[in-house]
């Protein structure tokens, strides 16, 4: 699906991250993994350190705190937010949903609207698309968009093909109508026969959580997972990014008739660094800054990690002037979704780690 | 002008470090970083150097280098 939409901007961005910090090196050597090999996925994925969430804290709390440091750094008072979009696939319970509950613990007017948008890494910049039409056509002046997971707990910890690279981080973003045109080009797309490359088979009603299946299986390689676990399929996963996003890109920059060299910067989810860079060479943007390194300094944190690339890598770019920026979220579902419009000033928070020891 | 099967195995080589000084026709299941890092290098040097896009089981298939550089349309 293709669309332009106008008359709402991105004003305010906050990312708050766990506590926890876990490093690749370290940790594998104490799994019995060989240090050359560490070495190597070290440098060719980019890993290096991760943040986790410490025991008992969840995705809502981690936006919580990114949602009230935001309010406070933008001076808004809570009366004024019309709607929370919460995306995420790590809610506190099947029901009621996240924006429901951060709704009551920020204490919101009754006449302002509360729903979760079930994606993953994708799912930021389908948050964005929703927020936009809410301010543009639905009668909402301002939205806060939360975005985040704790994928970390879905890992099985004896699975170093999957364990080693994911963070826990929640977001805050707060998006408002204005009267002014400025375009924002989106493409979204989703791909449901894929479904099973990314996926948690265990947990849900058609599968419900029991002994049966916590049993685990290891594999060819000695990686221990069970169904409640997260799976991926990493060459498929290689193959649709490589197929789906350098497309979705390249289009909304056609769309908005912008020459690639005029990019200021691309903002991918921060899958790692390879994915990254192979992406980036494929969709020519040689000149644009491309943030990469999130991961070896958080891990791949989901649906935030759209937000933290921007707070991380164009902060100062953000607070005084109008940036060219295209991005695109692409993951689990699987799903994507670019946009690319002229965001800022923004007002942002530095990535901070919640609770703060 | 075609390449000649040495400069598609350098260029393997270069991008793919677990195949640098191993012999075109040696059981790649031999090698002890043969792993799931390893099939991804070669299909992101399939991808930037020859625009094609190949499956993480047609790699798994090829039981050496020479195989590996057999997949490529032009070679």
């Amino acid at each position: 699906m293709q669309i332009t939409l106008s008359h709402f901007r991105l004003a305010g961005l906050a990312v708050s991250t766990g506590t926890d910090t876990r490093d690749y090196i370290k940790d594998g050597l104490a799994h019995g993994i060989n240090l050359a090999h560490l070495e190597r996925v070290a440098k060719t994925i980019g890993l290096k350190e991760r943040k986790v969430a410490s025991p008992g804290v969840t995705a809502l709390d981690l936006c919580e705190d990114a949602t009230r440091r935001l309010l406070a750094a933008m001076d808004i008072d809570v009366s004024t937010i019309d709607a929370i979009i919460f995306v995420t696939q790590t809610p506190d319970h099947s029901q009621p949903n996240n924006a429901c509950l951060l709704h009551g613990r920020l204490g919101l007017a009754k006449s302002s609207i509360a729903f979760d948008l079930s994606l993953g890494c994708s799912g930021w910049v389908y948050g964005l698309h929703q927020a936009g039409l809410l301010c543009a056509h639905g009668g909402a002046g301002r939205v806060l968009l939360c975005s985040g997971d704790t994928l970390s707990r879905l890992t099985h910890p004896q699975d170093q093909s999957m364990d080693p690279l994911f963070g826990d981080a929640g977001s805050a973003a707060i998006v408002e109508r204005t009267g002014t045109h400025t375009p924002w080009y989106f493409v979204l797309g989703s791909d449901g026969k894929l479904s099973t490359t990314i996926k948690v088979p265990a947990g849900g009603a058609r599968l419900p959580a029991s002994s049966e299946t916590r049993v685990e299986s290891k594999d060819s390689n000695g990686n221990v997972h069970h169904a409640e676990n997260l799976m991926m399929d990493g060459a498929e996963v290689f193959n649709f990014s490589l197929r789906e996003v350098p497309a979705a890109i390249n289009t909304v920059i056609k769309n908005a008739q912008w020459n690639l060299a005029e990019v200021d910067a691309l903002v991918l989810h921060q899958a790692n660094k390879f994915i990254i860079e192979n992406i980036a060479t494929k969709c020519g943007l040689k000149s644009a800054h491309v943030p990469s390194n999130l991961v070896e300094k958080y891990g791949n944190q989901s649906s935030a990690s759209i937000p933290a690339a921007m707070i991380d890598g164009l902060e100062e770019k953000l607070a005084s002037r109008s940036q060219k920026i295209v991005g695109c979220g692409f993951g689990v579902g699987l799903s994507w979704a670019a946009f690319a419009s002229e965001i800022g000033p923004v007002i942002t928070c530095p990535i901070q780690p919640y609770p703060l020891k | 002008m075609s390449l000649t099967f040495e400069s598609y195995l350098q260029a393997l080589q270069k991008e793919v470090d677990v195949l640098v000084g191993v012999s075109p026709d040696a059981p790649l299941s031999g090698l002890p970083q043969w792993d799931s890092l390893a099939i991804l290098l070669v299909m992101s040097h399939f991808e930037q150097t020859y625009k094609m896009t190949i499956t993480g089981q047609e790699i798994r298939q090829c039981k050496t280098i020479r195989e590996l550089i057999q997949l490529i349309p032009q070679s």
